[in-house]
């Protein structure tokens, strides 16, 4: 049905809805630890009383002690949003030899995946598209509905659009969810981080304000990730006005430095703010990508 | 050509297959999507530059094979047109080469090269087929015909002699050049024995060629569009030209202009439109000196012009005698003169009432006869003297008056003094022997019975030759060199009355050495190329010409000087200047090559082949390439090889 409703062609990641719950069952779906601190049941630690917190949590015994007024703080088990953000943008749609699928088919499997985990575990899940043609933003929910919207959402979406022609496609879709997400939310961003406009890293890191985590996920192509072309070539991106001919054996080893490098500055900006960047390939197992996810994100970086 | 000689070139089409292949290798570089594009380091120009220039080179080797091949398909039917010697049975060849150096070889062929320079060629080439054993003469067919090269093994002798052959404005003499030729091979035990002409067969040759010989180069002998200034004289405040074309189309929109140094004498004539020889006559100043030049462009444009000469006036005889007894005894011009007009030179015989005191008074002179003078005054003397220095011939006939010398005077410069006349001794007569320069006419001298004779014995000049004596040894006839001219003594006159020596041929005879001397040493003014010039061994001279001073050779104690083109010359001997003109023959303009070739011309009947089959150098060419592609695709390896260590991956 969902093929019928797109041009793109899905290849090994569909049926999305099957395959999405496929990997979900492979995936170990724990309850995660809320990062907010208040008041829950477990102590959490004491913190200095600044005017406005609540009189219930001051800790008469420090402040008889001491004579300083410190706030108790306990953490609690609670429900999390997950904020799924899919670029849906024209170099998306690219398959490449070798790979499975479009890299918006696999971007979309690991959304509607983690959406299906999330939901299980009776966690909120909204949806926004970076680009894409037919991109329609859902708002966080919960419920066994809340994975069929989404699923239906993604399946709607055409790849389309460019990014780096058009910043406010970006601004818009992450302006939206810096409003609306609550705090501590977990923010999952899939993209190629190809042909992006200026400034768009840091337009990412500020989701990370408010105790919301964030990660970014790099979908690439293995033809991307590997440049197995042989001979002379002429490359045009999909997004940009860009055209090179090169001879790949003298250009591949220049190409995957590039690569590393490009990956490595997209590291190192989103570290700082708590963010995290995973990079991973269509070809590879989507099961064990979401499990990176799922522990990166129970287990967040140092 | 056949069928199969087509579908063999047709091959040669395939040539477009290397270029279409690249093409194709090209247009696999085809755009294709890449979102990480921009990643990509831009190496756009080095891929061009390197598919462009390092391709084009593979495809010219490429396409020069897939040529070879279809040539070499082709090899047993195609084949180059090179002159060669086809043998019988493989043995020896004697080769006679005449290559035509004359006035028409200078034509230009369609390829641009001049047909001398073509049959130097193919005399390489015949050279070239040549081998051990092999002998080889050349000829050169310019008028008069000349063994460059007498026949030897020497094959690399024979190379440079071809080498060192220069084109002249010579006549062409063909005939004598073929009898030299066979001459040349006369004396070889080679029974293949053959004359080659390398030549157009302009000009006068023989209409049946004899055995074994070939015109090996029938590209030389065709129709040739030709204009040829044959001689410019200037005659008062005119010039008069002679012009001779080969066709009407060679003298169609021609005209005839004047070229000096003078810019303010311009004249034209327009040529009249006919095959043959034309006179133009173009209005000049009398002093002008300069050339006339043909305008608009023909096949051979080395004789478009000529220089134009001063006015000559021919070369006369001056005879003096005692025109008394001489008229009363003839009863008609005195006997020395009417022997003079019987000559066949044709040059007018001018009487001197009284001997000349001025050299100038002798300047149209070629030679002076003088008989029986009562000696000779020292203005004559020194006439005589000055006269002599430009080249001429002065005889004097000693008589009865010899020993009546009038005070003051004396022979000189013929002889010392003054001489004797004597009566014959009984039983003397002329010693015959001592005449042999004379010829078979000299027979006619043995029973001479004169009445008396000069005694000159004791009045020889130093330097003075016998050349005719008594049978009892006396002096008869001196000859002594002066300058460039020559002097001759004789001690008989020319006198009915004392001596039957006129009455005879050899007195003829004499009269015709003497003048025959005259012209070779006054030299004509304008002469054709390969006239000699001669001239005295001693004094100062040069002969320069167009291309420079000319080099002199000796012969017979004279000095020669051999003018081969056509211009002015300029001849300065002991100081004094004079110009002489080297003109072009009508031969070598007028007279067309032959169009229909006898076919007894194309070939002997030894099988000489005019073409030989390329395949050997075809294939060997072939290899070549191949070899060459081998090592430029080796080269490409190593290089890229190279380039691709060179690349180290960007440190993040």
């Amino acid at each position: 049905m969902t093929e019928i409703r797109t041009k793109l062609d899905w290849g090994a990641f569909a049926p999305l809805r099957l395959k999405a719950r496929s990997v979900a069952d492979g995936v170990y779906a724990g309850s995660h630890k809320s990062p907010r601190k208040g008041s829950g049941v477990e102590f959490g630690g004491h913190r200095a009383y600044v005017p406005g917190d609540d009189l219930r949590y001051i800790d008469r015994h420090a402040l008889m002690r001491h004579g300083e007024l410190l706030i108790r703080e306990f953490e609690t088990e609670t429900d999390r949003d997950l904020w799924l953000f899919v670029d849906a943008s024209k170099s998306m749609s690219y398959a490449g030899p070798g790979a499975p699928g479009p890299k918006y088919g696999f971007a979309a499997l690991i959304a509607a995946a983690l959406a299906y985990i999330a939901v299980r575990t009776g966690d909120r899940v909204g949806l926004d598209f970076l680009g894409g043609k037919g991109a329609r933003p859902l708002p966080p929910r919960s419920g066994r509905d809340a994975f069929e919207r989404i699923a239906l959402a993604l399946e709607d979406v055409e790849p389309d659009g460019d990014l780096s022609a058009d910043p406010k496609l970006f601004e818009q879709a992450l302006g939206q969810a810096q409003r609306s997400a609550r705090r501590g939310a977990i923010q999952v961003v899939l993209t190629d981080l190809l042909d992006l406009p200026s400034g768009s890293l840091e337009a990412l890191t500020t989701l990370t304000t408010r105790g919301r985590m964030l990660q970014v996920i790099q979908v690439l192509s293995p033809a991307e990730r590997d440049f197995p072309f042989e001979g002379a070539v002429q490359l045009r991106s999909l997004e940009g006005k860009t055209l090179v001919e090169t001879d790949a054996a003298l250009s591949r080893q220049n190409y995957l430095a590039a690569l590393a490098a490009a990956q490595k500055r997209a590291e190192q900006q989103l570290l700082p703010r708590g963010g995290r960047l995973l990079t991973c390939a269509t070809s590879d197992a989507p099961e064990e990508l979401v499990r990176r996810i799922l522990s990166s994100h129970v287990e967040p970086s140092a | 050509m056949s069928f199969v000689t087509v579908l063999a070139l047709g091959l040669s089409l395939l040539v477009a297959a290397p270029t279409l292949a690249h093409l194709l290798r090209r247009g696999r570089a085809k755009e294709q999507p890449f979102p990480a594009a921009s990643l990509v380091p831009v190496t756009r120009s080095t891929a061009r530059e390197r598919s462009r220039l390092e391709d084009r080179g593979l495809l010219a080797l490429r396409a020069l094979m897939i040529l070879c091949l279809a040539m070499l398909g082709a090899g047993p039917l195609v084949r180059c047109s090179r002159v060669a010697l086809g043998r019988s049975g493989g043995a020896s060849v004697a080769l006679a080469i005449v290559v035509d150096d004359s006035a028409s070889m200078h034509t230009r062929l369609p390829n641009g090269k001049t047909r001398f320079q073509r049959a130097i060629e193919g005399a390489h080439e015949l050279l070239g087929s040549a081998r051990e054993g092999d002998v080889v003469a050349l000829v050169r067919a310019g008028k008069p015909a000349r063994l460059a090269l007498a026949a030897g093994t020497d094959l690399q002798a024979a190379a440079r002699a071809l080498d060192e052959l220069r084109p002249t404005d010579r006549a062409t003499d063909l005939g004598a050049a073929i009898a030299l030729g066979r001459a040349a091979l006369s004396s070889l035990p080679h029974k293949d024995k053959r004359v080659v002409l390398l030549s157009d067969l302009a000009g006068e040759f023989p209409s049946e060629p004899a055995e074994g010989v070939w015109a090996a180069l029938p590209e030389l002998a065709t129709k040739t569009d030709d204009c040829g200034v044959l001689r410019a004289e200037q005659s008062g405040p005119r010039v008069t030209a002679v012009v001779a074309c080969s066709t009407e189309a060679a003298a169609r929109a021609r005209t005839l202009k004047l070229v000096g140094k003078d810019p303010a004498v311009k004249a034209e004539a327009r040529l009249v439109v006919q095959r043959g020889e034309q006179t133009l006559t173009l209005e000049a100043k009398a002093d002008f000196t300069g050339a006339v030049e043909l305008t608009g462009a023909d096949q051979n444009p080395d004789d478009d012009r000529a220089e134009v000469a001063p006015e000559s006036r021919g070369l006369s005889l001056a005879v003096h005698v005692d025109s008394e007894g001489e008229a009363v005894a003839t009863g008609g011009a005195p006997l020395l003169e009417q022997a003079l007009h019987a000559l066949p030179y044709g040059a007018p015989v001018r009487p001197l009432p009284e001997l000349p005191r001025e050299a100038a008074e002798l300047n149209d002179v070629a030679a002076l006869f003088i008989d029986d003078p009562p000696g000779l005054t020292p203005e004559t003397r020194g006439a005589i003297d000055g006269w002599l220095e430009g080249g001429a011939v002065a005889a004097l006939f000693l008589g009865t008056r010899a020993h009546d010398t009038q005070l003051g005077a004396s022979l000189e410069p013929f002889l010392r003094g003054a001489v004797d006349w004597e009566p014959l001794p009984k039983d003397s007569s002329i010693d015959v022997g001592s005449f042999d320069w004379l010829g078979a006419e000299a027979e006619s001298l043995k029973d001479i019975a004169p009445k008396g004779r000069a005694r000159l014995d004791s009045a020889l000049l130093p330097g003075a030759e016998v050349v005719g004596r008594w049978s009892d040894g006396k002096v008869l006839i001196t000859r002594q060199e002066r300058g460039r001219g020559l002097l001759f003594s004789v001690g008989l006159p020319v006198s009915v009355e004392v001596s039957d020596l006129p009455l005879r041929p050899a007195f003829l005879a004499l009269l015709d050495h003497m003048v025959g001397e005259a012209l070779r040493r006054r030299g004509p003014r304008a002469s054709e190329a390969g006239t000699e010039w001669w001239f005295p061994a001693t004094g100062t001279l040069q002969v320069t010409g167009n291309g420079g001073p000319l080099v002199l050779r000796e012969a017979e104690g004279q000095r020669v000087a051999l003018p081969e083109t056509i211009g002015r010359y300029t001849i300065t001997l002991n100081g004094k200047s004079e110009a002489r003109f080297i003109t072009l023959p009508a031969d070598e303009v007028l007279s067309m090559p032959k169009q229909e070739l006898p076919n007894a011309w194309r070939a002997t009947k030894t099988s000489a082949a005019p073409q030989v089959d390329a395949s050997p150098e075809l294939g060997w060419l072939l290899l070549g390439l191949l070899a060459l592609e081998l090592g430029a695709r080796f080269w490409r390896l190593v290089r890229e090889r190279r380039a691709q260590g060179a690349i180290q991956p960007t440190s993040p």
